[in-house]
């Protein structure tokens, strides 16, 4: 799958400065899949905009963006939900997850969609985030840097051949940081699937090939 | 999906929801129940038409100081007459003949005491006539003339008069054994004929002096000489004495008939009125009701749209997030519909044991109509509801 982003601007960013960006003056940006992208900006220069233009959610913006060579403005609700199951994974920056679930449900709602993971394979990913003792509890009592372990495995419980993850280890330390990236860079391993990760400053992960620049 | 529903389910106030069920349920019962006894008490009246014999009104103009003062006719015109055949409910119309010549009746005699009195004849289609008698024919070969008299004359007489001058009753076959006379008058000195009449019947239905058709023709014909008048009375034929228009068009006419015959067609009017009052309510009520089910299931989603949101979010559709609210919908309407056809059935029940005491057959079980009328409702509602759900939780996906 590629994701071709056509002198794509949000309607927003059209009264800022974005000169030099290498996402909002590119005549033509593609984004391929297997392919690890980090966008790293300050805040406000439009990382979450880009990632939501790409995965649907917002609509306001001048330019093509498009999936597989098909502009993004003709998929019906329909095939969004689909490319949402199936194609596009997405780790959000304010998480979307259900207070009211526990982190296991919120986890489950996901999965069961696509029933992609085995509950093993669900234990044993948040055994590796240190998330374990945690799966029975609220997701709302949970420290927002639990929840953010909480959202990347939920994300990662569906195929998907592009993962989106938007400033995801925000509220993690360094050492947690490493060994989520680790288990999100294995499973788009397994997907063959391209990541576009955005971070406020220089994550300093290793094995990015290709760093955008907004 | 367990855990949709464990979401969105979370969001609906019970106080509006109850109040919604509730509602809709009393104004389908009141629906329901007013159905039922509509019906009910149609197919006691019609069963009833037979005892009350009413499918024959006999009706007349009402009279006033006009008529007696000779200005206008007491008659049926032939313009009036026309506009009663025209009436839906008339299905047989047939106006009455009388004599155009003086009748006297005398007897002779030793068995009966002597009298004379003057008389009129009257004369209807015999189908119209509810006695039947072999000897209702006119024979002019052998001069009798059979004559039906009102069960009230005789009733008048024998329950009436006769006890209070201390004279015997006469019961029917007696009467019918006594000869009289009855001289015909033509017009001229002592151009009059004697001829023998009998009372062949006692009719409950005609309040006249009968005579056959035939015989008045041909003794109008052969000693009339009155200026012909206006039939005073119609005789209406109706297949269905409970229609309520039978008794509006009479009064709108100002005609006069015997009341107790048109019971049922009152009956009707006053019972479709009281079940219209009933329908009325009953369509408020659920139209309410209905209005309260709508912004309860609105109320819950808006209260949820953040939700809706998150969940359109991670890849559900709208139809699959709509899928709580229309589940959670048709369980309250499945609930509404067993209630209110439990409730109308158990109403049904009482209504036919106490219709049972008054021996009114008053069937217990329900009307095919009730159920019909509960699913239709069911469904008009269920579709709406269903497609504001689905306009409402599209609007929040994308």
């Amino acid at each position: 799958m590629t994701i071709r982003l056509e002198k794509m601007i949000p309607l927003p960013m059209l009264e800022q400065d974005t000169s030099g960006s290498e996402v909002w003056e590119a005549e033509s940006l593609l984004l391929e899949q297997g392919k690890p992208y980090v966008v790293e900006a300050p805040s406000g220069r439009g990382k979450t905009s880009l990632l939501s233009v790409i995965y649907g959610i917002r609509t306001d913006y001048q330019g093509v963006v498009s999936i597989d060579d098909r502009d993004l403005s003709s998929f019906t609700s329909k095939e969004w939900s689909l490319i949402r199951k199936s194609k596009l994974s997405f780790i959000f920056q304010g998480l979307e997850l259900f207070d009211d679930l526990t982190a296991l449900e919120n986890i489950q709602l996901k999965n069961r969609m696509t029933a992609h993971h085995s509950d093993e394979r669900i234990m044993e990913m948040a055994r590796v985030l240190g998330i374990d003792p945690f799966l029975q509890r609220k997701a709302g009592i949970l420290s927002f840097g639990q929840q953010q372990r909480v959202a990347i495995i939920r994300a990662l419980c569906q195929p998907f051949n592009f993962l989106l993850a938007d400033e995801c280890f925000s509220h993690m330390d360094r050492e947690n940081s490493l060994t989520a990236y680790q288990l999100i860079r294995e499973e788009c391993e397994a997907r063959n699937a391209g990541l576009i990760l955005t971070s406020l400053n220089e994550t300093g992960l290793p094995n990015i090939d290709h760093s955008l620049r907004l | 999906m367990r855990l949709l529903y464990q979401i969105l389910w979370k969001d609906h106030s019970r106080v509006h929801l109850l109040g919604a069920f509730l509602g809709t349920l009393a104004g389908f019962v009141l629906l329901l129940a007013g159905i039922q006894f509509y019906m009910d008490i149609k197919s006691v009246l019609s069963e009833n038409r037979d005892l009350l014999d009413p499918e024959y009104i006999v009706i007349n103009k009402k009279v006033n100081i006009a008529n007696t003062l000779g200005l206008t006719g007491g008659g049926f015109t032939e313009e009036e007459i026309a506009e009663i055949e025209a009436q839906p409910f008339a299905d047989q119309v047939a106006a009455f003949n009388s004599n155009e010549f003086p009748v006297q009746a005398y007897t002779e005699g030793d068995q009966v005491p002597n009298f004379i009195t003057d008389l009129f004849f009257e004369a209807i289609p015999d189908q119209y006539i509810d006695v039947k008698s072999e000897d209702w024919k006119w024979d002019p070969e052998t001069g009798t003339i059979p004559v039906i008299i009102p069960q009230d004359y005789l009733n008048l007489y024998n329950f009436g008069f006769a006890p209070s001058q201390g004279l015997p009753q006469i019961p029917k076959g007696v009467l019918s054994m006594i000869n009289f006379k009855l001289r015909l008058q033509g017009q001229g000195r002592g151009n009059y004929d004697d001829y023998n009449g009998r009372i062949v019947g006692f009719s409950n239905r005609v309040s006249s002096i009968l005579v056959p058709v035939d015989f008045l023709e041909w003794a109008n014909e052969k000693y009339g000489y009155f200026k012909k008048n206006d039939p005073s009375q119609i005789i209406i034929v109706s297949k269905d004495p409970t229609d309520p228009s039978i008794i509006r068009f009479i009064e709108e006419k100002g005609y006069d008939t015997i009341r107790e015959k048109l019971k049922s067609s009152r009956m009707n009017i006053i019972l479709k009125l009281v079940i219209s009052f009933l329908v009325f309510v009953a369509a408020i009520i659920i139209g309410l009701a209905f209005l309260v089910f709508l912004l309860s299931l609105q109320l819950m989603i808006s209260r949820s749209s953040e939700k809706i949101r998150r969940l359109n979010k991670l890849g559900f559709h709208y139809r699959e997030i709509s899928r709580p609210y229309i589940l959670l919908l048709i369980l309250l309407m499945a609930g509404i519909t067993g209630l209110s056809l439990l409730l109308t059935s158990v109403l049904a029940g009482q209504l036919h044991q106490r219709a049972e005491a008054w021996s009114l057959n008053i069937s217990s079980s329900l009307h095919g109509i009730i159920f019909a009328t509960a699913l239709g409702l069911i469904l008009l509602i269920s579709v709406a509801n269903v497609a504001a759900i689905l306009i409402s939780t599209k609007k929040l996906c994308k």
